[in-house]
């Protein structure tokens, strides 16, 4: 803290001790988010730090702008008042709507100056990643940290309920099976829940999308931006599982639980089971004191994980000189060495395929079997939802799935609005795109 | 009103009822204070427990103090509330005197439009205030927090009310001194309304000690955030994850000075809240 | 009254004030050059700042609800925004929200504060100690008291959840913020909470003004505790009741801190406010128009809140402890 408050007034007071210092720096601020529990804004900032020392040239301000949907806000504020900020770490999700609103700057040019095309620049991230960096094949998000849900369970919880903690479950019948024997219901009181899992906003539209993917759907489209499909059978279906564990097998609780909630019930002991992102599997290694394993999330008919994470974008409207910064910057945090190093620090795995070949990350792995679950998963991960209008577009889906998990509304009815609210607020996109009439 | 002999049982179980009250009202403080102390906050099982057990510990606030910028918010918050009741005493005690000593063409009407300023307060303007500051280039600046609240209809009221108060006899014993209109206010008036600027100022540097949703959105740099925006992000970010012994030591912090001066200060705050207590 | 040192100019105020307390007549002969310039010029620098944030904005905000952008075409000045407004579900439901919010805060954080004045009406230590207790949240902001609620309505391992599960009454896993029936009246707690000191404040400031003859003289015509607080007391009251039920519906418009920093809104869009959908459709989804339109619905409901109530206001401001 104190290394920060001096940072921050020596950042304040050198450029006027030393003009000629700063007059040669380019001044960047670099807007970053923290959606996932843990000390993250704290190593993002010695990140940067150490940015700055190595990169005399280049002076860098790390702005912590909160979750994915602050940060959304808080970049599109300083945009709109002129003041882009230099580099953003924005949820890949929100990319897309960047480009259709003309906000970000694509990176094909500056690869190309370093001699790569866009394709042969994508090739060094995870093929997964490709669809929520590109845009009609161009680059326009960097991906930087990158997760899926996982399925974290308690051993001690395992043992108890006479299962093989070595076999976690693989198909949702598996998953239910366990989830039954691992619940512990004394008449109406519930002392043990089998599983939870955040039903706050941005996160529940992930898990269930997840779900969704892994009943056989697309949930949207990942061409186009105006196109959802909730009132499908593949994401009612989803929905009616989630429903199902709720009120048929009373395995989860009932209404809304936030992440800090479901960990905090993880770590007392009052939930076996939780799905939780693999962004937080450090923080959940430091605070859970039994033991405790992760596995795939169990499939229906296909085994698929939506990736979340973000990805650095460039917003317009920056001068050449802070671009080609941001630039330098962006590569920097995306060298195997820093991804690496951000990747187990954290606990959402690294977008650059070649930080997996240094020997620090195959020491990691070998060490902790639960970061090498995530990697593995990733060749089922499929896109993270983007349309236009992305986050109210979100919402409407939330909605319905938080109705149903407070037992207020059936799947079919909560799709079937939130579908309609969907297309509502897509159709100014749609009227102009893929509906226009030719003249 | 209902009164009661002191020594009447009925006086007894007419404070049951309060008492009760105050009980449950002071929960939420108790657990914050005992939390803060508590040890090993995450996760633990006696996290929600009322009952104080040793051993205690500051390491929460310790946590709180490194995890968050508390010198960095608490230093924009007094820089805050002390640019806005700086510009606020000169602007409200102009008019003050005005409304208080003056007759003028549109008096009524401008004492009205004041007036409708209480009801028209900055949070319901976000959306128009927001694009002032921009097209004044103050977006992201501390000026742009303060700036909506430099003219106070409050304490225009207010100090009308107290300058009526004052004997004339003052300012026509200084008229002939050959004093000018400035110099009476600030040099005569101020000083003998001293109770008066006080309750404005305890109110004034209250409400704005306490705001959220405007300088929320009209600063995004960390380095112009105040203590309320702090503590939310604070909070529900991800940094306290579930450590709720040290968001209760957090929030501690945030409050605690306001608190402290509540209690070393009741009778002047009670004053001037209900002295007409609209912000 | 004041209880502190009481300064000169009150002593001599209160022979002298009520005789010169009349519109500007000093002496005439001097005063008549200046008044109208000097006035004007005083009252400037606070007119500069009505105008810029409250006046101009309330105008500009009008202005944008009628411009229509939509993605693609170009702007163009209409209605649409206001149709839109009126179509969109979310606002209907953030109306009837805030209504039920309006009524489950004001009633009860009101009648509690008012009660509670009244029991707490004599100055002994006591009844000082438990004023204090109950008047200390109007003093820390919004936010810090939602960053205790949000621990005291965790499901489970919170604190009403905890001691719920040791009354054995089958509510402790009951999911406060997080349940679509029950988040907007957990809400309406933390509301009341906060509010009902302030309140009570109030209205022992208008019990203290209550002449005790009156009260005596009632008595004396044979009339018991209730008559006399019917009949004498809450008549007297009306100018602080008056005054305090318009600050709290003030309060109910203007005051989302907490939701949005506890719930955003939801579940299920239950504890959206009108304020926050403005917050939302402004800053989420970027949709001025709709944004405008709402504030402009907000501004013209205080607008006619203020005519109402404009006698209110001002025997409020007149009020002297």
């Amino acid at each position: 803290m104190r290394l920060f408050t001096a940072a921050a007034v020596a950042a304040m007071v050198l450029p006027g001790v030393m003009p000629g210092l700063a007059r040669a720096a380019t001044e960047l601020d670099l807007f970053f988010p923290v959606p996932v529990q843990g000390k993250l804004a704290v190593e993002m900032q010695r990140l940067i730090e150490k940015f700055d020392q190595e990169h005399p040239d280049i002076h860098v301000t790390a702005v912590y702008t909160g979750s994915y949907d602050d940060t959304n806000v808080k970049t599109r504020a300083a945009i709109q008042a002129g003041k882009p900020p230099g580099a953003v770490i924005m949820s890949a999700n929100f990319v897309r709507e960047y480009v259709i609103n003309d906000e970000v700057v694509s990176f094909d040019d500056m690869a190309a100056k370093d001699g790569q095309t866009p394709a042969a620049f994508m090739a060094e991230f995870w093929p997964a990643l490709r669809l929520n960096a590109m845009e009609n094949g161009h680059v326009y998000g960097v991906p930087f940290q990158n997760s899926t849900p996982l399925l974290y369970y308690s051993v001690d919880a395992f043992k108890e309920a006479e299962l093989d903690p070595d076999h976690p479950p693989v198909t949702w019948q598996d998953w239910v099976d366990d989830l039954r024997k691992l619940a512990k219901h004394d008449g109406a009181q519930t002392s043990r829940w089998g599983l939870m899992f955040p039903g706050t906003y941005d996160y529940l539209g992930w898990i269930t999308s997840g779900f969704a993917m892994s009943n056989g759907g697309e949930y949207y489209n990942p061409g186009y931006g105006g196109e959802v499909y909730y009132n499908t059978p593949t994401t009612i279906g989803a929905v009616r599982f989630i429903d199902d564990l709720v009120h048929k097998w009373k395995v989860m609780p009932e209404g809304v639980t936030d992440a800090n909630a479901v960990t905090t019930a993880f770590f007392q002991g009052r939930t076996a089971m939780m799905v939780l992102s693999t962004g937080s599997l450090s923080f959940v290694r430091d605070n859970m004191k039994t033991p405790y394993r992760a596995a795939f999330l169990p499939r229906a008919l296909v085994n698929a994980a939506p990736i979340g994470g973000a990805s650095l974008i460039l917003p317009k409207g920056n001068s050449p000189e802070r671009q080609a910064a941001a630039w330098t910057l962006i590569k920097w945090l995306v060298s195997p060495e820093i991804a690496g190093g951000w990747s187990r620090f954290t606990g959402y795995f690294s977008p650059r395929i070649a930080a997996y070949d240094l020997p620090e990350m195959k020491a990691y792995l070998g060490e902790h079997a639960d970061a090498k679950v995530a990697l593995d998963q990733l060749a089922y991960a499929r896109g993270w939802f983007s349309t236009y209008n992305t986050v109210a577009v979100r919402k409407a889906l939330e909605d319905g799935v938080q109705a149903v998990l407070s037992g207020k509304t059936t799947p079919e009815a909560a799709m079937a609005e939130a579908q309609k609210q969907a297309d509502a607020l897509m159709k100014p996109y749609v009227e102009q795109t893929a509906l226009k009439p030719l003249e | 009103m209902l009164r009661f002999a002191r020594n009447d049982r009925g006086a007894w179980l007419v404070l049951l009822f309060p008492s009760a009250a105050a009980l449950l009202w002071a929960i939420p403080f108790a657990w914050m204070a005992l939390a803060s102390l508590r040890q090993g906050s995450a996760g633990s099982a006696d996290i929600a427990s009322l009952l104080p057990a040793p051993p205690f510990s500051l390491e929460n606030f310790s946590d709180a103090w490194t995890s968050g910028h508390f010198p960095l918010w608490y230093g924009n918050t007094i820089l805050l509330c002390g640019g806005i009741l700086a510009v606020q005493c000169v602007t409200v005690s102009l008019a003050g005197y005005a409304f208080a000593r003056l007759r003028f063409p549109g008096k009524e009407f401008l004492f009205y439009a004041f007036l409708l300023q209480l009801m028209l307060v900055p949070p319901i303007l976000i959306v128009p205030n927001m694009s002032t500051l921009v097209s004044l280039g103050l977006y992201d600046t501390l000026l742009g927090v303060m700036a909506p609240y430099f003219a106070s209809a409050f304490g225009v009221f207010l100090m009308r009310q107290t300058f009526r108060n004052i004997p004339r006899e003052y300012e026509e014993a200084a008229l002939v001194d050959g004093a000018t209109r400035l110099q009476i206010i600030f040099r005569v008036l101020l000083p003998l309304a001293r109770p008066g600027l006080a309750a404005f100022a305890i109110v004034s540097v209250t409400s704005h000690w306490n705001e959220f949703l405007w300088p929320l959105m009209a600063t995004s740099s960390p380095s112009n955030q105040v203590l309320t925006v702090g503590l939310a992000s604070f909070t529900s970010g991800a940094e306290a994850g579930s450590e709720w012994g040290v968001v209760a030591a957090g929030t501690f912090l945030v409050a605690a000075p306001l608190l402290v001066l509540f209690v070393l200060f009741q009778r002047q705050f009670v004053e001037s809240f209900t002295y007409s207590g609209i912000k | 009254m004041r209880g502190e040192t009481v300064s000169e100019a009150a002593t001599l105020g209160r022979v002298a004030g009520e005789r010169s307390a009349r519109q500007g007549d000093l002496a005439p002969t001097r005063r008549r050059a200046w008044p109208r310039l000097s006035a004007y010029l005083l009252l400037a620098p606070s007119f500069v700042f009505l105008i810029a944030f409250t006046y101009w904005p309330v105008l500009r905000v009008l202005a944008s609800s009628l411009t229509v952008h939509r993605f693609g075409t170009a702007t163009t000045i209409g209605l649409s925004n206001y149709a839109r407004l009126f179509a969109d579900p979310h606002f209907g439901g953030a109306v009837f929200n805030n209504l039920v919010y309006a009524a489950g805060t004001i009633v009860p954080s009101l009648t509690l504060a008012l009660a509670l004045a009244v029991a707490l009406r004599d100055s002994t230590r006591f009844t000082a100690l438990l004023r204090t207790v109950i008047a200390l949240p109007l003093l820390i902001p919004l936010v810090a008291a939602a960053s205790l609620f949000i621990f005291i309505f965790l499901p489970g391992g919170g604190l009403l959840d905890h001691y719920l599960a040791r009354l054995g009454s089958g509510w402790d896993q009951t999911n406060w913020l997080g349940d679509p029936s029950l988040a907007l009246g957990s809400i309406i707690a933390i509301t009341v909470w906060k509010n009902t000191g302030y309140y009570m404040l109030f209205f022992l400031a208008g019990l203290a003004g209550i002449p005790n003859e009156l009260i005596d003289a009632a008595k004396i015509d044979g009339a018991g505790p209730v008559q006399r607080f019917v009949r004498v007391t809450l008549p007297l009251l009306g100018p602080t009741l008056a005054f305090v039920l318009i600050i709290a519906l003030l309060n109910v418009l203007t005051q989302v801190d907490h939701v949005i920093v506890m719930t955003q809104g939801g579940p299920s869009d239950s504890t959206s406010l009108v304020l926050y959908y403005i917050y939302q459709q402004a800053h989420q989804n970027n949709d001025l128009g709709l944004a405008s339109a709402a504030t402009v619905i907000s501004v013209a409901f205080l607008f006619a809140l203020s005519t109402i109530s404009l006698r209110g206001l001002e025997r409020g401001i007149h009020y002297e402890t």
